[in-house]
């Protein structure tokens, strides 16, 4: 593994089991993530993106290969580790948002905050700091189903970004965005990684994301097909 | 940790009033029906020892002597202060009872005169259930009678109409009048074509001065079979303290009744384990399904980095407070309900089915702080004992799973 390697994913594989149906939904995917990298994974419907991106993000199990994280294998963690794992360390924002139904936009922002036990106070101004960076501190005190996709896909990435992660996993966290947020979102996510470093992946199909991507990674069948560096302008 | 589990609770409080309610409704259930359950074998001990009393003093080998004379206790006061001696609680209720003849204008019956004291507990709840026409007697009125409907029909008298009683061969006048001043409708016929009451000191009078055939032991108070010990050992007490007079327990005047309590013992245990899978089901079922529905929120929370042990000690805290408030609520609206109904109930369209068993069909409820103990602990164990599972469902799975799972 070479030095600046944040991620390195070795020959992973995922077969889902659904009743007698097998679903082979990656199929041996190798791919190194270097530190401060802007990384967009494309490829079309049902080629493995989320699946690839939750076993980056120690959500689920591979069938077989290993994914690193930073010099340590995280994809055999036990279950207490890789919820560490995924508290301090990754910041993941879901394709279907996945927000908390009984908690307030404000709340859903700061959850990650508070499962680290910071102060209501202090929780709650990073993640008003973060909701606001989205445009969507007005709607801080709204429930999730309050709020369209798009304000809802929003307050899954400030949930994200409030904790201040040094890597952020992203399923699609433009999909539902117009193209006035959805810039926005895509300079904040610039900024943050040109000025604090900070690495992103994520899936996308959005013309305007791929824009600016400093990598682009395309996906088939559970296979990478094309793996290339971009010179931005 | 409570935060979390307080906030999940308040923001949600429908579904926390429904399993909360369910839980409240289960222990509330149980109460009334460890209750009603006591009720009705406690109502059959009522209703013989309110009869019988608790224990019976006669003389020895009472029930092999046909004589009057043989009958009698005649030191009436002694015996009752060596009874009073012993049995320092409780009412003791001397009863002279005379065979007579009793005559109206133009018919007579014979029956048995009953004379005896009427304690004020004793005397209100015989009256208040009683008594139909007229008033009852005073404590030493020398010439009042009052007698079952069936026998006033019986001899063709009504309420201020005269009577005699004829008890030849006693030591007593061995006649009297006396003016009817109460009717009774009782509810076993029989007995009320049967029954005439005057005062002890008139039975007395009548036929056996200074004279009872016995001292019945009430115990108002005890009105609980599982109460019952006390009874048994101040029977004991008072066989030694009165060695030259029968003493008897009610279980030793009543050994039908006694069998069938002690079946009644076990049926009620199978009907108690029936009862108590059905509402611990009814627990179950609500808050399993409550949680198994939220399994894709605690895979949420536990894809943020939360702890399956944290999920669980949120899920396993909300259902200690859920079951703890409902059962809390259920409990104590319980109690206001036996509170209610310990002062006497009727099933309503069975107080015939009752009667036609010689049974005073007002039940009074009772409970007992183990049985309160064990509906409320019940209810509370099983509803933290149904979200385990789906807290161990939610932690078990990889948190994608969990995100995707559905009941
Ligand atoms: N839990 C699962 N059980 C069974 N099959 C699954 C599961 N999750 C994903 N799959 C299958 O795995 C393959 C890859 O799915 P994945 O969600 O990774 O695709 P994707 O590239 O993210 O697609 P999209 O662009 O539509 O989000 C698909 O064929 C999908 O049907
Ligand atoms: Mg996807």
């Amino acid at each position: 593994m070479s030095q600046g390697n944040v991620y390195s994913v070795k020959n992973l594989k995922k077969i889902y089991h659904t009743g007698e149906v097998k679903t082979q939904a990656l199929s041996g995917v190798n791919l190194d993530i270097h530190q401060g990298e802007f990384t967009a994974i494309a490829g079309p419907s049902g080629s493995g993106k989320s699946t690839l991106l939750h076993l980056m993000g120690a959500l689920d199990e591979p069938s077989e290969g290993e994914v690193w994280l930073n010099s340590t294998r995280i994809d055999n963690l036990n279950k207490v580790d890789s919820a560490q794992l995924r508290l301090w360390n990754i910041g993941f924002v879901f394709q279907a948002y996945n927000l908390i139904p009984v908690l307030t936009a404000l709340e859903n922002a700061a959850f990650v905050l508070e499962l680290r036990g910071l102060s209501k106070k202090e929780r709650e101004a990073k993640a008003l700091e973060a909701l606001k960076a989205l445009d969507m501190a007005e709607y801080a005190d709204r429930k999730p189903n309050q709020l369209s996709g798009g304000q809802q896909q929003r307050v899954a990435v400030a949930r994200a970004l409030a904790a201040d992660p040094r890597i952020i996993l992203a399923d699609e966290p433009t999909a539902n965005l117009d193209s006035k947020t959805g810039h926005a979102l895509i300079d904040h996510m610039l900024r943050l990684n040109k000025e604090q470093g900070i690495t992103f992946v994520f899936s996308t199909h959005d013309p305007r994301l791929l824009e600016h991507v400093s990598r682009l990674v395309q996906l088939e069948d559970g296979q990478i097909v094309s793996d290339e560096v971009l010179q931005l302008a | 940790m409570l935060t979390l589990a307080w906030r999940n609770l308040w923001r949600q409080r429908r579904r926390s009033l429904v399993t909360a309610g369910a839980v409240g409704v289960v222990v509330f259930l149980s109460i009334w029906y460890y209750s009603i359950g006591g009720a009705s074998v406690n109502s059959l001990y009522q209703n013989l020892t309110e009869t019988t009393g608790h224990i019976q003093v006669h003389v020895p080998n009472y029930r092999d002597l046909r004589e009057f004379q043989t009958l009698l206790i005649r030191n009436e006061q002694s015996v009752r202060e060596r009874v009073n001696a012993t049995v320092n609680q409780g009412e003791v209720v001397g009863v002279l009872e005379v065979s007579a003849l009793l005559s109206g204008e133009d018919r007579s019956r014979g029956i048995v005169l009953v004379g005896q004291d009427w304690p004020e507990q004793i005397r209100r709840r015989f009256v208040d259930q009683n008594l139909s026409a007229g008033r009852f007697l005073e404590a030493d009125e020398l010439s009042g009678i009052v007698l079952g409907e069936s026998l006033a029909r019986a001899l063709k008298v009504g309420l201020g109409d005269e009577v005699y009683a004829y008890a030849p061969g006693t030591d007593g006048y061995g006649a009297a009048a006396y003016t009817v001043i109460g009717l009774l409708d009782l509810l076993d016929a029989n007995i009320e074509a049967r029954s005439a009451y005057i005062s002890l000191p008139a039975a007395q009078e009548l036929a056996a001065p200074d004279a009872v055939t016995r001292f019945e032991v009430h115990f108002p108070e005890i009105r609980r079979v599982d109460e019952d010990q006390g009874v048994q050992l101040i029977s004991a007490d008072l066989k030694a303290a009165l060695p030259d007079y029968s003493v008897e327990s009610w279980r030793d005047l009543d050994p039908t009744l006694v069998q069938m309590l002690e079946i009644l013992g076990p049926m009620m245990n199978i009907v108690n384990v029936i009862f108590f899978v059905l509402a611990g089901l009814l627990v179950v079922n609500t808050v399993y399904l409550g949680l198994m529905e939220r399994i894709h929120e605690f895979g949420v929370i536990i894809s943020l980095g939360a702890s399956g042990r944290k999920v669980m000690g949120m899920i396993t805290l909300e259902s200690v407070l859920l079951c703890i408030t409902g059962a809390a609520v259920g409990a104590v609206s319980g109690l206001a309900l036996v509170a209610r109904l310990a002062q006497g109930f009727t099933f309503p369209g069975l107080q015939e089915y009752y009667a036609s068993f010689g049974m005073n069909p007002i039940l009074y409820a009772s409970i007992t702080p183990q049985q309160v103990f064990f509906s409320v602990g019940f209810a509370i164990a099983t509803g933290i004992l149904a979200a385990l599972w789906p807290a161990s469902v939610a932690s078990r799975l990889e948190p994608v799973e969990a995100m995707r799972f559905t009941a």
